[in-house]
């Protein structure tokens, strides 16, 4: 087990009491294990992840990631943002770098190890190029091996696609795929996109609406790539979106 | 030759479609017409007050060849006299003005405590500054002061905006990459507010000469082009007062040119298309 969370709990402070963003919250995720977390909008999925990143505190509740409890952000995870949060003063190189340069790692080899994760998201040519000369879908490239410049031990996705168009989105999903089996990471991922979960997880984790803990699971064991139009996709893709669909009238 | 001349014309006219030539072309023309303008007035009004272009030109060239008899230097002396004080002036404002600002951008406490003070200086025009720094400092660093005022508050407040628009998302960003507090204030904080202090500099820069000219004309020794200014109208020598004054006005366009260019490369190097 990679990345064990127990008994999660956040709230934010109000003018009366609380507010309880999520309860309750239990989530293993095995070594190199494909993990979607999937839930309607505003029930703290981002919180979730910003808390695994740690970015922001739990209320209570640990994290355990290989046995040791998180308590802030280190680039022992790395993150890929919905806004690709790329330095704009810097070019594709230097963004993906950055992680090495903390670290004081030296010139060559920042160089030699930005170049295979340069080149494994498919980006080999635009080393030089700065972040405004990019589209979306090249931007979260980017973003994409600048986290895994850092050689992580998992990788968390806060929607990385939400920003792209429909094609650009299905075309990084694959990308995504083929760099997850090259690259073998364990992925936590973000979305409010069921047809995105099924099409990535191994696994994906339902959450309920607020407070938010986890609802359904489901283990998807079929062969990637997926077929979006085989009838098992449409299948499960209409299961969930009723869950969802459900949680959503309770709420009203 | 129709064809040839034809072909001519064609390609001076592509050539003026160009937008640096067309903006120098309409630039031109604006310029001729407000000389001709002027002109036209100073002949109708025929005051003395208001000497005739061919006149200050005169004035113009003559103030660099020779030595003003009044003052003793020319102008070259005066122009030196003040983008001296100007220099100076502004690379003071500049050493205290960036890591002030970049301090109370990053420091809440720093900035809390700075900020009243800031507010309450920033409104006082550098103008109203002359008198004590005349009194304090005398003639050379006297006005140097002033435009150190007059460049310090927009240098500032530009540093300090540019710190607190750092986007959440970038420092996120840095921390998940495991940046420490220092790192992500060299990494992240300062490069994202350098475009801000570029045009912190330049709109500094043109505040610092509209000072510089008010300072050394209150002082009224020492030498300048402000002092130039004041000593040709007092002798009712307008001619040469609209020289001075054209002086400055080609010394302001050069700085701000230059900087101007500055902020462009540096915008382009940031990634700032």
């Amino acid at each position: 087990m990679i990345l064990e969370i127990k008994d999660l709990k956040k709230s934010f402070p109000k003018k009366k009491g609380e507010m309880v963003a999520i309860a309750d919250f239990d989530l293993n995720v095995e070594e190199g294990e494909f993990v979607c977390i999937l839930g309607p909008s505003g029930c703290g999925k981002t919180t979730i992840l910003r808390i695994i990143a740690g970015l922001e505190p739990p209320t209570a509740g640990n994290i355990l990631l290989n046995g040791k409890e998180i308590s802030e952000p280190g680039s022992d995870r790395g993150m890929v943002f919905q806004e690709f949060a790329l330095f704009p003063w810097r070019t594709v190189r230097r963004n993906v770098e950055f992680g090495l340069e903390l670290k004081g790692v030296p010139a060559e080899e920042r160089r030699a190890r930005t170049d295979r994760f340069i080149e494994l998201v498919g980006l080999s040519g635009f080393e030089d190029y700065h972040p405004y000369q990019l589209s979306g879908g090249m931007k979260q490239r980017v973003g994409i091996a600048r986290a895994l410049a850092n050689e992580p031990q998992i990788l968390l996705m806060d929607e990385p696609f939400g920003a792209l168009d429909a094609q650009t989105r299905n075309l990084m999903q694959k990308e995504l795929l083929r760099i997850w089996s090259e690259t073998k990471k364990t992925v936590v991922f973000i979305t409010h996109s069921v047809d995105e979960a099924v099409f990535l997880a191994d696994r994906i984790v339902v959450m309920t609406a607020r407070p938010s803990s986890i609802g359904e699971t489901y283990e998807i064991k079929w062969e990637r790539p997926r077929d979006r139009a085989s009838p098992e996709f449409a299948l499960l893709r209409k299961k969930i979106l009723d869950q969802l669909e459900s949680m959503v009238r309770i709420e009203e | 030759m129709n064809e040839e001349s034809a072909n001519y014309l064609d390609r001076t006219m592509e050539a003026l479609n160009k937008p640096l030539v067309k903006s120098s072309v309409v630039a031109l023309i604006s310029l001729t017409m407000f000389v001709l303008t002027w002109w036209a007035v100073a002949i109708w009004a025929n005051l003395v007050y208001l000497p005739a272009p061919p006149d200050v030109l005169d004035a113009l060239i003559r103030s660099f060849m020779y030595k003003d008899p009044n003052m003793g230097v020319n102008m070259w002396h005066n122009m030196y006299a003040s983008l001296q004080r100007f220099i100076l002036g502004f690379l003071l404002a500049f050493i205290v003005a960036v890591p002030l600002g970049l301090v109370m951008g990053f420091s809440k406490i720093a900035g809390l405590l700075a900020k009243p003070v800031v507010e309450v200086f920033r409104p006082i025009p550098p103008i109203a500054w002359v008198p004590f720094f005349i009194a304090v400092f005398f003639y050379f660093w006297g006005p140097v002061m002033v435009i150190f005022v007059g460049v310090l508050f927009p240098l500032l407040s530009n540093i300090y905006f540019g710190v607190k628009s750092v986007e959440p998302i970038l420092l996120d960003a840095a921390r998940t990459q495991g940046a420490s507090r220092l790192q992500m204030f060299t990494k992240v904080i300062f490069p994202y507010t350098i475009p801000f202090l570029m045009t912190g500099v330049r709109i500094g820069m043109g505040i610092g000469w509209m000072c510089i000219v008010a300072a050394e004309m209150i002082g009224g020794v020492g030498g300048g082009i402000g002092v130039y200014i004041y000593v040709q109208a007092n002798l009712g020598v307008y001619a040469n007062m609209f020289a001075g004054m054209i002086v400055i006005a080609i010394l302001g366009l050069l700085t701000t040119g230059i900087m101007q260019y500055f902020e462009n490369v540096t915008n382009r190097r940031m990634g700032i298309r």
